[in-house]
């Protein structure tokens, strides 16, 4: 086990931390696949609305490479397909039986895994719906299956602060996680599995196969942050990462031969007990909280994911919810304020000297204004990118020498964005940039 | 409901959209968020963000200057009276300074926000915070006696040629506050330099409102013991009962505008810890090699650091981010070269006294050269990602 040395993110303590209980909650009514979580995605529809599937039919591909499906989480039928503008794919909602149906796929035990072909494990999981929990790095696109990863990274914590504890993850599941690594195996024999300090505690005879510690400090458990500090050579750059839950996933869709519907959320909601949550994939929002009103703004992340409505559904990349007060403030002299709550990188808040746990809300605290140079930015990115000059750089068009200042290297944790006193949406410059490369080159 | 919300928000349709005075739309956002600070939702990732915002961060740098503007206003009246032959109370003495430094600071602002306003109406953006301490570092950079219009001229030439010219509050490469001084040092010397660093209408016999800067021992003597029979000994100098421009003559008041941006985080450390080093290491060089011990080459580092006007240009002037280099370690070069060139143009060349306008000017001019240089090697460490 080797500690990863990471000096620059973000040292916060949050209210509400979940803690360590699990409650079940069934879906009532609906299901669906969300598209909007997906990057990159160009997807095809293979269902029709009112149409029977069970669980594991594939709803729709993706043209890019249609051999990867995305499935159904549970058995009824199709209640409605969801399109925004421009006919972009929204969400696939299925009202569902509580009875599933499982399709039938081919189970394998640790012995077949090792004499399996690697097409043929590639296919199985494509089939399966489960090949995008393969991550490839810079784009996070699904993963290139012709590509032999130099390293997979797994990461035992989520991309939030309030992601599933792995503790709780793997709570009695250890052979599954085994069997898990085993299936990476296949593809590369370097697998970094990495969870952050606080965590390693915990984990019992997991810790074995850790190969990394993180520090507890947000996003130092970041795959994209974890492959900067790992990476040896420009080869690296085109690495793998799965995330725990998708790991668990395969290894229990490879050893039973059906998909696996289960899935373990945190919801984050301020002034009440934070339980991990039990459920199916593709929960409706109203099912977890029926409670909640239009005064919140419903994210999967605090850093990043994206805003959620109340009809809205889980996706499958996402594994926590935010639901935070959002009402439009406007404090009497509050550039001026002691601010004894609010929380600051800088020292300019009296809540610098006090050692408390801050309660955050989706506001900006401030107007968009130039860049003044004050490089704030700088001195919190965890991949040693200076924003400053990278965003002048976009701003100028120059992608060559963005590229050069380490775009790709960006992991999108989103503090710059966070940090800047000028209120520049860094983060989303970046990633939109990254993004439009990306297609540009494909 | 707050009755002055109340008041913005009728007035607010008059403002913005089809009302009469839509023109003005930057003048009153600026006034309506000075007093309701502005927090719209977060739309897009990520969802939190910090407190800190640029109202607050210029802000601090005012708060910083709080010592060094109520001191200057003080002294001016302090040593309006000793030249006169009288000798101020605390009172009289803030009366009298009041009465020099406020309108000098109330025609900075006025001026620098008309400029602001047309720039921002025109460009139609907000009126930024960044003129909130352009307008009041200026003053204090001028003697007392400067006349009105100048301090108009100079506020103009600032805010239009040093900064709006190049796209306004970020784009600018020379600090406008300097850049004002300057303009007024160069095109109005004798109003910028000479006796002209107390304030009085009728002076008695035999008083020069000299510098400490401009003294030199005459006839081999210690530039030091000269000093002392001036006026200016070490703690005169510290605590700034001296002439000089309105805010640079007290270093202790310097010094905690500087403890309190350092600690805030709002000034680089980096740039006035290298400044302060450039100038000690510098002048004790000199100090060292020297045979001409009745010239400011013989000073030491203490009588170069509280003379003139260095803390209040390396605490206020230097670490303004948006002429200062963006990375740290040409945040220490920067610094410290400007601590090096302050002591050569005092030192070596004759025809300037005092180097720190000079200095910081001339290093703004090198800080994207020297962020160019980090950048190349920060990149050169770097594995590529194509």
């Amino acid at each position: 086990m080797e500690k990863i040395q990471i000096s620059k993110g973000l040292k916060i303590k949050l209210a509400g931390m979940a803690d360590t209980s699990l409650t079940r909650i069934t879906p009532q009514n609906t299901v669906a696949v969300s598209a909007l979580d997906i990057t990159h995605i160009r997807p095809k529809l293979l269902v029709k609305e009112r149409q029977p599937v069970k669980t594991g039919t594939p709803l729709f591909c993706d043209k890019r490479d249609q051999s990867i499906q995305y499935v159904s989480p549970a058995t009824g039928t199709i209640k409605k397909i969801i399109f925004g503008q421009r006919r972009r794919l929204l969400e696939v909602v299925i009202e569902f039986d509580p009875q599933d149906s499982f399709i039938a796929f081919e189970s394998f035990s640790r012995s077949d895994i090792d004499l399996m072909q690697k097409e043929q494990l590639i296919a199985h999981l494509k089939k399966g719906g489960l090949w995008q929990c393969f991550r490839q790095f810079p784009s996070k696109d699904h993963a290139d299956s012709d590509h032999h990863p130099p390293l997979i990274i797994v990461s035992l914590n989520g991309n939030d602060i309030f992601s599933p504890y792995p503790e709780i993850l793997l709570d009695n599941q250890h052979d599954i996680f085994e069997f898990g690594l085993e299936i990476l195996k296949k593809f590369t024999p370097r697998i970094v599995v990495q969870v952050n300090e606080s965590h390693y505690e915990k984990l019992g005879p997991i810790q074995k196969w850790i190969t990394h510690t993180v520090p507890d400090m947000f996003p130092s458990w970041d795959p994209g942050v974890v492959l900067y500090h790992l990476k040896q050579s420009a080869d690296d750059n085109l690495s793998w990462c799965i995330s725990l839950d998708h790991l668990m996933m395969i290894s229990k869709f490879m050893s039973t031969g059906q998909y696996p519907v289960e899935k373990v959320i945190t919801l984050k909601k301020s002034g009440s007990n934070n339980a991990h949550i039990l459920t199916r994939q593709g929960v409706s929002i109203k099912t977890i909280d029926p409670m909640i009103d239009s005064n919140h703004m419903i994210t999967t992340g605090l850093f990043n994911g994206r805003i959620l409505s109340q009809n809205d559904h889980l996706g499958f990349f996402e594994n926590t919810i935010h639901m935070m007060p959002s009402s439009q403030s406007e404090l009497m002299f509050g550039f001026i304020r002691p601010g004894i709550q609010s929380h600051s990188v800088s020292n300019t808040f009296l809540s610098s000297l006090r050692d408390i746990d801050f309660q955050l809300d989706a506001s900006l605290h401030g107007e968009e204004r130039a860049c003044i140079n004050c490089g704030y930015c700088e001195s919190i990115c965890p991949n040693d990118i200076m924003p400053h000059f990278l965003m002048k750089a976009l701003a100028s068009d120059n992608i060559e020498e963005a590229l050069q200042l380490g775009l790709l290297d960006c992991c999108r944790c989103g503090l710059c964005s966070y940090t800047c006193p000028s209120k520049i949406e860094l983060t989303t410059i970046f990633s939109n940039a990254i993004d439009t490369y990306y297609k540009d080159k494909a | 409901m707050n009755p002055l919300k109340k008041l913005f928000d009728q007035l607010e349709s008059h403002f913005t959209g089809s009302g009469k005075f839509k023109a003005l739309e930057p003048l009153f956002d600026a006034t309506k968020t000075l007093f309701f600070f502005p927090s719209p939702k977060t739309t897009t990732i990520p969802f939190i963000r910090d407190h800190l915002d640029l109202k607050r961060y210029m802000s601090f740098v005012i708060l910083a200057l709080f010592p060094v503007l109520l001191f200057g206003i003080y002294n001016t009246g302090y040593q309006s009276g000793l030249a006169q032959g009288e000798c101020f109370g605390l009172i009289d003495s803030f009366l009298v300074g009041a009465s020099y430094v406020l309108p000098i600071i109330i025609v900075s602002y006025a001026v620098g926000f008309l400029w602001e306003i047309i720039f921002a109406v025109i460009r139609k953006h907000k009126i930024s915070e960044g003129f909130l301490v352009t307008g009041l570092l200026f003053p204090l950079t001028l003697p007392p006696t400067i006349p009105l219009w100048q301090v108009a001229i100079g506020i103009s030439f600032g805010v239009v040629i040093g900064k709006e010219v190049f796209g306004g509050t970020g784009r600018n490469i020379l600090n406008p506050a300097l850049t004002a001084r300057a303009f007024l040092f160069f095109s109005y010397p004798v109003s910028m330099s000479g006796d002209i660093w107390v304030a009085v209408h009728k002076t008695i016999d035999g008083f020069t409102g000299a510098t400490a800067l401009s003294i030199t021992g005459s006839s081999g003597n210690n530039i030091i013991t000269t000093l002392s029979e001036a006026g200016f000994d070490l703690p005169h100098l510290f605590w700034g009962i001296i002439p000089g421009s309105i805010g640079e003559t007290s270093a202790i008041c310097c010094l905690l505008g500087a403890t309190f941006l350092m600690i805030t985080g709002i000034a680089s450390y980096r740039i006035i810890m290298g400044g302060i080093l450039g100038l000690v290491v510098t002048s004790v060089l000199f100090y060292v090699v020297s045979d001409n011990v009745s010239t400011w080459s013989y000073a030491g580092p203490f009588y170069h650091l509280c003379a003139g006007g260095f803390l209040f240009g390396i605490s206020f002037m230097a670490t303004d981010p948006v002429t200062a280099p963006g990375t740290n370690p040409a945040r220490w070069f920067y610094g410290f070269s400007i601590g090096f060139f302050t002591i050569i143009i005092r030192v070596v060349n004759p025809a300037f006294v005092e180097g720190v306008m000079l200095a910081i000017l001339f290093m703004n001019i090198f800080s994207p050269l020297l962020d160019h240089i980090i950048i190349q090697y920060k990149l050169s460490k770097r594995i590529p990602n194509v």
